[in-house]
């Protein structure tokens, strides 16, 4: 499965994982999720696609993380399920 | 809510940076927290070096730019560099004294996309708002207003500085701003700028800092970017204020590029660098000044037993009145009523 951080939301790395903020909400989302995540260059109000790397170490957490994200509306699966 | 490696570790960038853009101002509030920069006539900076601001700060990714004054739309090249922001991603929220709102300006507004805007008002009558804001202003405001509403601008809130003379409106500021097709918001009374000669008179009493603490926490709708300290923890931790963010999550540039670790901190005893000649991300990252604030552990309440829940309250509040950062808040009410709220 891959996944795209939503057009409507920035995100920027920071030491303890990932930060989020929702241009419609103006709300920050943590993450920590140290180096599990990453996300790909791209310009203000893009879709930019996240990158997964923690699937063999811990596929449960991240999978339950990812869920989060989904349902926060910050990301969502390119599968045409959201 | 703040995790809480934060409070030891600071991000590489600020989250939001709140910018007085202009000293500029048609009105001459009794708790205006600029007063005191207005007053200095220390100039502004030119168009130029705040695109390089922004410059500066879109590189970092910071997400949001509090535009304030000063009344910002008084500034010529305002919206110019608004949507030179915009253009940078950079989400703006301006706050106004909504007096210069006219059908011009809001229909250029309309037009710009993220674009947030608060309206100050400080009553929910035109005798409160205007023994505060000046005479004559809660019909001006409420004009400004209605245009907002004619050019369906709907991002906008109306910001009520809550203090003891204007406290026992909330309820009906609350129902205004409902009917205008605003957010309500409430903001806290501070000793800046002029907010200091006024202290006396407008800060509010421990009764009315816990009846507005009980009406927050039944009006979870009303928001509040700040720390109420009579907040239950449950209120409290929905409200996920838990930690002051200045020089943590935020910092503020002052209207000649002083910048500082929030707006109600432009103290010289706070001051940071100059944006003008220096990055203000770089300022964020390498200040002394910001260094200090995040250090500061509040050893007056550090063994209290809801210290997690908000870290001694308010530095600006404590500085103001105690000139000490590590004194905790003076509003605290778990102080004042010496046991658990």
């Amino acid at each position: 499965m891959r996944y795209v951080v939503r057009g409507t939301v920035r995100v920027r790395p920071e030491a303890f994982g990932l930060l989020f903020y929702d241009t419609r909400t103006t709300s920050l989302t943590f993450v920590r999720s140290g180096e599990t995540l990453t996300v790909a260059p791209g310009a203000p109000g893009e879709e930019r696609e996240l990158l997964i790397a923690g699937w063999d170490g811990r596929p449960e957490a991240t999978a339950r993380l990812l869920q989060t994200l989904r349902e926060k509306g910050l990301i969502r699966a390119t599968d045409g399920t959201d | 809510m703040l995790p809480t490696a934060l409070t030891d570790e600071a991000l590489r960038a600020p989250v939001n940076v709140t910018w007085e853009i202009t000293e500029a101002c048609n009105l001459s509030c009794r708790h205006c927290l600029s007063a005191d920069l207005r007053a200095q006539q220390r100039g502004e900076l030119t168009p130029e070096e705040c695109r390089r601001i922004v410059d500066d700060l879109a590189a970092a990714d910071v997400f949001q730019v509090n535009f304030g004054g000063g009344e910002p739309f008084l500034r010529k090249d305002f919206l110019d560099l608004l949507a030179y922001a915009q253009a940078k991603g950079i989400t703006s929220c301006v706050s106004t004294n909504g007096t210069v709102l006219d059908d011009d300006l809001v229909g250029r507004l309309a037009a710009m996309s993220g674009l947030f805007l608060q309206v100050s008002l400080d009553g929910a009558s035109p005798g409160t708002n205007d023994a505060i804001r000046g005479a004559g202003t809660f019909a001006r405001i409420l004009d400004g207003v209605d245009c907002l509403r004619r050019h369906a601008l709907r991002d906008f809130s109306l910001n009520m500085v809550v203090t003891k003379v204007n406290v026992h409106e909330v309820g009906e500021f609350a129902d205004l701003a409902a009917r205008l097709g605003a957010k309500a918001r409430l903001s806290r009374f501070r000793p800046s700028g002029a907010g200091c000669a006024s202290w006396d008179d407008y800060r509010l009493t421990k009764a009315q800092l816990l009846e507005l603490s009980e009406f927050l926490g039944e009006h979870t709708d009303i928001l509040t970017g700040d720390s109420f300290f009579s907040l239950t923890p449950e209120s409290r931790r929905r409200l996920g204020l838990t930690m002051c963010g200045a020089a943590r999550m935020t910092m503020a540039i002052a209207p000649d590029g002083g910048v500082y670790p929030c707006a109600f901190l432009t103290d010289p005893a706070f001051l940071a660098g100059d944006a003008a000649a220096e990055s203000p991300v770089a300022i964020f990252r390498e200040s002394e000044v910001f260094a200090r604030l995040r250090a500061n552990d509040n050893a007056a309440c550090s063994g209290c037993s809801r210290f997690s829940l908000c870290h001694g309250g308010c530095p600006a509040v404590a500085y103001f009145v105690t000139r000490s950062l590590e004194a905790g808040d003076p509003e605290c009410l778990m102080a004042a009523l010496g046991a658990g709220v």
